[in-house]
């Protein structure tokens, strides 16, 4: 701590930068935050780049490259509390999709070559498979509202909330007619990490899954079983399913076979 | 009561508080405000959300948080509300949570609004989800302030409590005196009724045969199913967990103290200090929730379960709550 401030940094991996994005736009906001915070390096409104010793490490984006890697573990070194934030650090993102295919098939369709110019490291990983994680934020985007109150308790020293209930909880609260029940629907509402508040039901489309299963809980195999019997066929549930959750222990099982 | 006069009945209401009532959106019926007698559906199956929604709400802030000065109540004004177009079980439902909330220590919050609130029922015919009557809450005797009972062309209606009373005195030219037929009509529309539940639930010794066969086999072919999402909580009208949480301001100084409902399936529910979850598994929690319903409350001698059919029509995975504790009958 220096002062009254929290010193922090924020750290981009292989990502969009989507939820570095969503901090920065929160502009009638970032006035008061910044007074809570000594920010040491920010990917992507800087490109000042230190190794210096943080309180609170955030971290966007998988573990795709021999560069992610090596950083990570220095950041990891680095820092008192990491906290990975977005669908990619904290599941891999959708670039995991691809986990099970061939590195040099890949490099080959898309950039025509079989050399491995940027040291990919043959599959996306999410930041706790590689280094201790002290707490994570899903979405994809993340929600600003709940990075606030993360922040909030990690500069209090509270343990941040975990969200363990599905985006069911925010659909039956606001009295969202049930797509899966009234229209059939692939929804993966179920097994959804809440927190969403269930905007894609709300305005009719079934959840995709972008916040990631309900970590330890989600029943795949009830969810796959579920939507058969409305009539979608295991291939079709299975892309919906590996599309931001493909590293998700019984997804990654569906997808071996 | 004419049917013809409702329109007159449904404005004298208005003037002692906002009416809510059974609303169509789309295939689905919300309790909502209503401002004209027209939105009112009264031929309706039911709601997702119960009635609960106005007493405890999914979601409220009840205390100010000053850091390192303590706390403040948030105190509601009591605001009238006539909830329009309660069905028995929904009626029944409240009873029970009256039972918990109203009982030492009673909660405020809720005190304030269910206190003014004004009940008014409204007769129904079962459909495919329905088992009240099964559950012996087919029928309000009481926790309502009037009851309509649909014959045809009019409402016969029912006084349950002394303010029921004299809100119908005041509505001597839109209430008339009932007749010989209609109370013959009443008898018989009630027995028609009586006899078109098709879902039925042998709730003698239920509490104990439920409890008894927790090794039964059905309930890891039902959880099996369950995709813990909660819905079955969320829905049913005597579910009254809720779990509690604070949220700070940035500038650090200033907060509030959340409640919002809780289910039994999230895996926190059951997580208690140091670690340990007494309900570590969906196997356990959906059993949980099977041995709650099929209980007893003490307080009000009602069945935990009011056979409403929220939780079976509602369920994704399309667990039937009767279909579910016949199967442990050995029935299905």
């Amino acid at each position: 701590m220096t002062g009254n401030k929290i010193k922090v940094g924020f750290y981009s991996l292989t990502g969009c930068a989507g939820d570095f994005l969503n901090i920065l736009n929160m502009e009638d906001k970032l006035l008061e935050v910044f007074k809570l915070l000594d920010v040491v390096e920010f990917a992507l409104a800087s490109s000042k780049v230190v190794h210096e010793k943080v309180d609170v490490a955030f971290i966007e984006g998988s573990v795709t490259t021999q560069k992610d890697l090596e950083v990570l573990k220095k950041i990891r070194e680095n820092c008192n509390v990491l906290v990975a934030l977005g669908n990619c650090a904290v599941w891999g993102g959708v670039q995991a999709e691809l986990t099970g295919l061939d590195a040099k098939d890949l490099m080959k369709s898309v950039y025509n070559t079989t050399e491995n110019y940027y040291s990919f490291l043959g599959e996306h990983k999410a930041v706790s498979e590689v280094v201790k994680v002290d707490y994570e934020l899903p979405g994809c985007p993340i929600e600003v509202e709940e990075f606030l109150e993360l922040l909030i308790d990690v500069i209090r020293g509270v343990i941040p909330e975990f969200k363990d209930y599905p985006v069911c909880v925010e659909c039956k609260i606001r009295e969202i007619p049930c797509l899966i029940v009234e229209r059939g629907e692939a929804c993966l509402g179920p097994i959804t990490v809440g927190g969403c508040k269930a905007r894609c039901p709300y305005y009719n489309a079934p959840c995709i899954g972008c916040r990631g299963p309900v970590k330890e809980e989600a029943n795949v195999a009830g969810e796959l079983s579920m939507l058969l019997e409305k009539g979608w066929k295991k291939q079709e549930v299975i892309n919906r399913l590996r599309l931001f959750a493909a590293r998700y222990k019984d997804i990654a099982k569906l997808l071996e076979r | 009561m004419l049917k013809e006069n409702f329109k007159d009945f449904f404005e004298t209401l208005k003037k002692l508080g906002e009416v809510h009532a059974p609303v169509r959106r789309g295939r689905l019926f919300s309790f909502t405000k209503v401002d004209s007698p027209g939105e009112v559906a009264l031929n309706y199956n039911r709601t997702m959300l119960p009635p609960k929604k106005y007493f405890v709400k999914p979601f409220e802030e009840v205390l100010k948080i000053k850091v390192g000065k303590g706390y403040e109540l948030i105190v509601e004004e009591p605001k009238s509300l006539v909830l329009l177009g309660l069905h028995a079980c929904d009626i029944n439902a409240l009873r029970v949570l009256d039972s918990v909330y109203l009982d030492e220590p009673q909660d405020d919050y809720y005190q304030v609004r269910r206190a003014a609130a004004i009940v008014i029922g409204v007769s129904c015919e079962p459909d495919e989800y329905c088992f009240c009557k099964s559950m012996g809450t087919d029928y309000a005797w009481t926790g309502f302030d009037l009851f309509l009972h649909e014959l045809g062309t009019s409402y016969l209606v029912r006084v349950g409590s002394s303010r029921g009373e004299s809100i119908i005195e005041s509505m001597s030219n839109i209430i008339g005196e009932p007749t010989k037929e209609d109370f013959i009509k009443l008898r018989d529309l009630e027995l028609k009724r009586s006899r078109m539940f098709k879902k039925i639930l042998n709730t003698s010794l239920l509490p104990d045969i439920v409890d008894s066969l927790h090794e039964s086999e059905v309930w890891v072919v039902f959880s099996d199913k369950c995709v813990s999402c909660g819905s079955c909580n969320l829905v049913c009208p005597t579910c009254r967990c809720y779990d509690v949480t604070e949220k700070v301001e940035l500038n650090l100084q200033e907060g509030v103290r959340v409640r919002r409902w809780d289910s039994c399936f999230i895996r926190s529910h059951a997580l208690v200090a140091g670690g340990l979850n007494f309900r570590p598994t969906r196997l356990d929690r959906f059993r949980h929730r099977y041995n709650c319903k099929s209980s007893i409350d003490p307080r009000t001698n009602l069945p935990f379960c009011v056979g409403c059919g929220r939780c079976s029509a509602f369920c994704p995975a399309g667990i039937d709550h009767v279909n579910v504790l016949n199967a442990i009958w050995g029935l299905a």
